[in-house]
């Protein structure tokens, strides 16, 4: 079964993307994910095995072609692998693959932006400066500062995301998890 | 005494208590409530387990715990917001790490676009895809 998690801020939000969907849809104001499984970027995808093992961790997965011109990744052989696994419990190679703990800036920037929402919902005008300490503190990490970005107004996907992306392929996009490009 | 706003990974809380100096003084009683640890003569404890504390004198102030402190000493970080008496705390490392290294899904308790509380462990005995997605 598939469990969804949106790292948004409403139910709103997330609506238009999961009419028709009969899983679970969770909604994860807090980014409670980005702590616990080191999630730094959607989508994320987690195998958990019916023990509570996780059989493949974080992975870059996406669910169709939309993003293709700018992922370079298509939907087709992760979904190949999910039903190898489902049917006959066949893992791929990288399922063993060990994914890095965050660092203490990542920890840290975390704990910044749940301050910074905190904030921002009881309309405390300081909310802006957790956001900016949150994104010094991880500034590749897109829960962190792609996420901050339409909290304070910003398109996330205009100008400012692009610019963002532009220095996140020059960093060597890191990644909390096993990339599929 | 005035009010702290503790945001724990799960909820966010107020406790009595002042933030000064860099440090969150509590009373000690609510430790297990905001840590799941507890003080005892022989260090920070839960059930059976406890760890020492090395340096009490930095945990405790007259009769006040500083929470920063007592969170560090079992592997939680904290971050505080001094002006608006606000502090954070991380899910515990070891929580992370035993996702990170031991494989093991850690639970959580997040609501549905309706409001309603689900878990991971309530769809226990089936192949889960957790998938984390987002709007932006």
């Amino acid at each position: 079964m598939v469990i969804g998690v949106a790292l948004d801020e409403t139910a709103d939000d997330v609506r238009p993307l999961v009419e028709g969907i009969s899983f679970p849809v969770l909604l994860d104001r807090d980014h409670l994910l980005a702590e616990l499984y080191a999630v730094s970027n959607v989508p994320t995808v987690v195998w958990i095995d019916e023990n509570g093992s996780i059989a493949r961790p974080n992975s870059a997965e996406v669910g169709t072609d939309m993003f293709f011109d700018y992922t370079g990744v298509r939907p087709d052989e992760h979904l190949n692998q999910v039903r190898a696994w489902v049917q006959s419990g066949t893992l791929p190679a990288d399922a063993a693959t060990e994914i890095a703990d965050l660092n203490d800036d990542e920890i840290d920037a975390r704990l910044a932006f749940r301050i910074a929402v905190h904030l921002r919902r009881i309309g405390e005008a300081s909310a802006a400066d957790w956001f900016a300490s949150a994104v010094e503190l991880a500034p590749m990490d897109f829960t962190v500062r792609r996420a901050a970005m339409p909290l304070q107004g910003m398109d996330p996907f205009g100008d400012q995301f692009f610019e963002f992306w532009d220095e996140w392929k020059r960093a060597g996009h890191p990644y909390h998890g096993i990339p599929r490009s | 005494m005035s009010t702290v706003t503790v945001l724990m990974p799960h909820e966010s809380i107020e406790i009595e208590g002042q933030c000064v100096d860099d440090l969150v003084l509590v009373d000690r009683s609510v430790l297990p409530q905001v840590l799941d640890w507890e003080l005892k003569p022989q260090g920070l404890c839960r059930d059976d387990e406890c760890v020492p504390v090395r340096d009490r004198e930095l945990l405790l102030h007259g009769d006040s715990v500083d929470l920063c402190a007592a969170a560090a000493a079992v592997g939680v970080d904290s971050m505080l917001a001094e002006d608006t008496d606000l502090v954070a705390l991380s899910v515990p490392s070891e929580t992370r790490i035993g996702a990170l290294k031991g494989r093991r899904a850690p639970d959580f308790v997040l609501p549905d676009l309706n409001g309603q509380d689900h878990s991971l462990e309530q769809f226990a005995g089936r192949k889960r895809l957790l998938v984390a997605f987002a709007s932006w």
